[in-house]
């Protein structure tokens, strides 16, 4: 019990025995079992110990009986800090202040963090949990039980199948599982399928509505090509229309070429400039002496130093200037014609639309001109050639008539 | 203790194979090299100072000498004395009271 927390609670003081007789004061605490320890005698007699508070007071009588004095020297344990603290107001409130303040912010929500999907967002799951009351510096008490939060939640975004909170200490985080649903698909009206330029059918397939041309068929721009009016008399009904319809397509193109042509290219001449990269300045180390270009084109490459996962904001970069001449590259008259032709493809191609082939080219004029080649070519391209026109109801019952002549 | 009970216990602590300390009351002196020692069944402290401390048995009295001696605890029944210790006399004189 000596020396251990006990005690310090009790509180215990060092008392000197300056007066009377030791011997028999010491034999007759221990026989009314009044608890001393390390006791020591000083040269004078003195008899020097420890004793606990309430054996204190129990040791009046006593010294009563050996005719002694007593006197405090020392006074350790609790009853005494306590006294010391009451003195000192201020110091008190403000422990008592900082564990009040300890245990409110403690209370508090400091930090709310929420991982988005793909369709819902942060700041959707953000609003939908302010909504709720779920923000920082918000009281946790005040939100009650996470699971009941998060169904709250969840009620809120429409697209959330699962919201789960997971709260550690005074951070909150908010998981959200989005339902999958079916991909929407574009509200359609009843349409027809028409030709998009004047052709001849090559290929023709009718997923839904009626095929109204056939293979082989020759069909001018805004033709019927499938129809989205179907069944007879009675049951006529419009429908959208689907399917693929390829035809043959005639473009005449008219491509100038020119013969001349400039070109970029290197002397070979070239400066190497070093740099030092110091935050997001950088420092020419070498490459000051040198030729200056007329023309020319510079390629660098900066570097910074890596430590783990780190990025160093010191670096090097190396910068290169190439010297660039102009040459006039002359073209004979074939290859200017076959670089027009390459050019006039690429053009028909991209114009035509996905899966366009062309099928044939004629060239119908060729002349040199100014320092140009002219052609004049026909290309016969094979490409889509079905465009969606809307059916509008209140003409089915006049169209119906139409067909049936 | 009557002279009958006394001869009774030694009796039974003879037969019995028992320690004569527990049976008898008999001091029991516990010492850990020259710096503690615990002295067991006294009968009160005579004399105390850095240099000696002096204490009743049963049946005569102890005297432990050394330096800056210090009763680390008291009891009723054991003291606990720690300190350097030179010397311990055990004097089996008249029987006094503290």
């Amino acid at each position: 019990m000596k020396g251990s927390w006990f005690q310090y609670a009790k509180g215990f003081v060092r008392v000197k025995l300056y007066k009377g007789d030791a011997e028999q004061f010491l034999n007759e605490a221990v026989k009314q079992r009044v608890e001393l320890w390390d006791l020591s005698f000083e040269r004078e007699g003195k008899l020097i110990f420890y004793v606990s508070i309430p054996d204190y007071f129990r040791l009046r009588p006593l010294l009563r009986a050996v005719r002694g004095r007593s006197r405090v020297l020392e006074r350790h344990g609790l009853p005494f800090q306590m006294a010391r603290l009451a003195r000192r107001k201020t110091f008190a409130a403000g422990m008592l202040g900082f564990v009040v303040a300890l245990y409110l912010m403690s209370t508090l929500v400091w930090d709310v963090e929420a991982e988005g999907t793909a369709t819902i967002s942060e700041e959707q799951i953000l609003a939908a949990a302010r909504a709720e009351g779920v923000r920082p510096f918000q009281w946790s008490f005040r939100l009650g039980e996470t699971t009941e939060l998060a169904d709250r939640i969840a009620q809120r975004l429409p697209n959330a199948t699962w919201v789960g909170i997971d709260k550690q200490g005074t951070k909150l985080g908010i998981t959200v599982i989005e339902s999958s649903r079916p991909e929407q698909t574009k509200l359609q009206g009843p349409r027809d399928l028409v030709a998009s330029a004047d052709a001849v059918v090559t290929r023709i397939v009718a997923e839904s509505g009626r095929p109204k041309v056939a293979r082989n068929d020759r069909v001018r721009k805004g033709d019927v090509l499938i129809s989205g009016i179907v069944g007879e008399g009675e049951r006529t009904q419009a429908v959208i229309s689907k399917g693929e319809v390829r035809g043959l397509v005639w473009y005449e193109f008219k491509i100038e070429s020119p013969l001349e042509r400039e070109v970029k290219a290197y002397t070979g001449e070239e400066i190497t400039r070093k740099y030092w990269l110091i935050g997001n300045r950088a420092l020419q180390v070498t490459g000051y002496k040198g030729p200056t270009f007329a023309m020319s084109d510079t390629r660098a490459a900066y570097k910074k130093l890596r430590l783990g996962p780190w990025t160093l904001p010191f670096g090097s970069g190396i910068e290169k200037e190439k010297e660039v001449v102009v040459l006039s590259d002359r073209l004979s008259e074939e290859e200017a014609k076959n670089a027009g032709l390459a050019q006039a493809r690429l053009e028909l191609l991209a114009k035509c639309g996905e899966g366009a082939v062309i099928k044939a080219e004629k060239l119908l004029h060729e002349q040199t001109e100014n320092g140009k080649v002219v052609i004049n070519v026909l290309f016969e391209v094979e490409q889509s050639i079905a465009l969606e026109r809307p059916i509008i109801q209140y003409n089915v019952p006049q169209m119906n008539v139409e067909q049936g002549e | 203790m009557p002279r009958v009970v006394r001869k009774l216990r030694n009796w039974t602590a003879r037969i019995l194979d028992l320690p004569q300390d527990v049976v008898l009351n008999l001091p029991r002196i516990t010492m850990i090299g020259g710096i503690q020692m615990t002295v067991e069944n006294h009968r009160g402290v005579l004399h105390f100072s850095p240099e000696s401390l002096r204490l009743a048995m049963e049946k005569g009295e102890l005297e432990i000498t050394g330096n800056e001696l210090v009763i680390r605890n008291i009891g009723a029944e054991e003291v606990f004395v720690e300190g350097t210790i030179t010397g311990v006399k055990l004097s089996a004189g008249s029987k006094k009271n503290p």
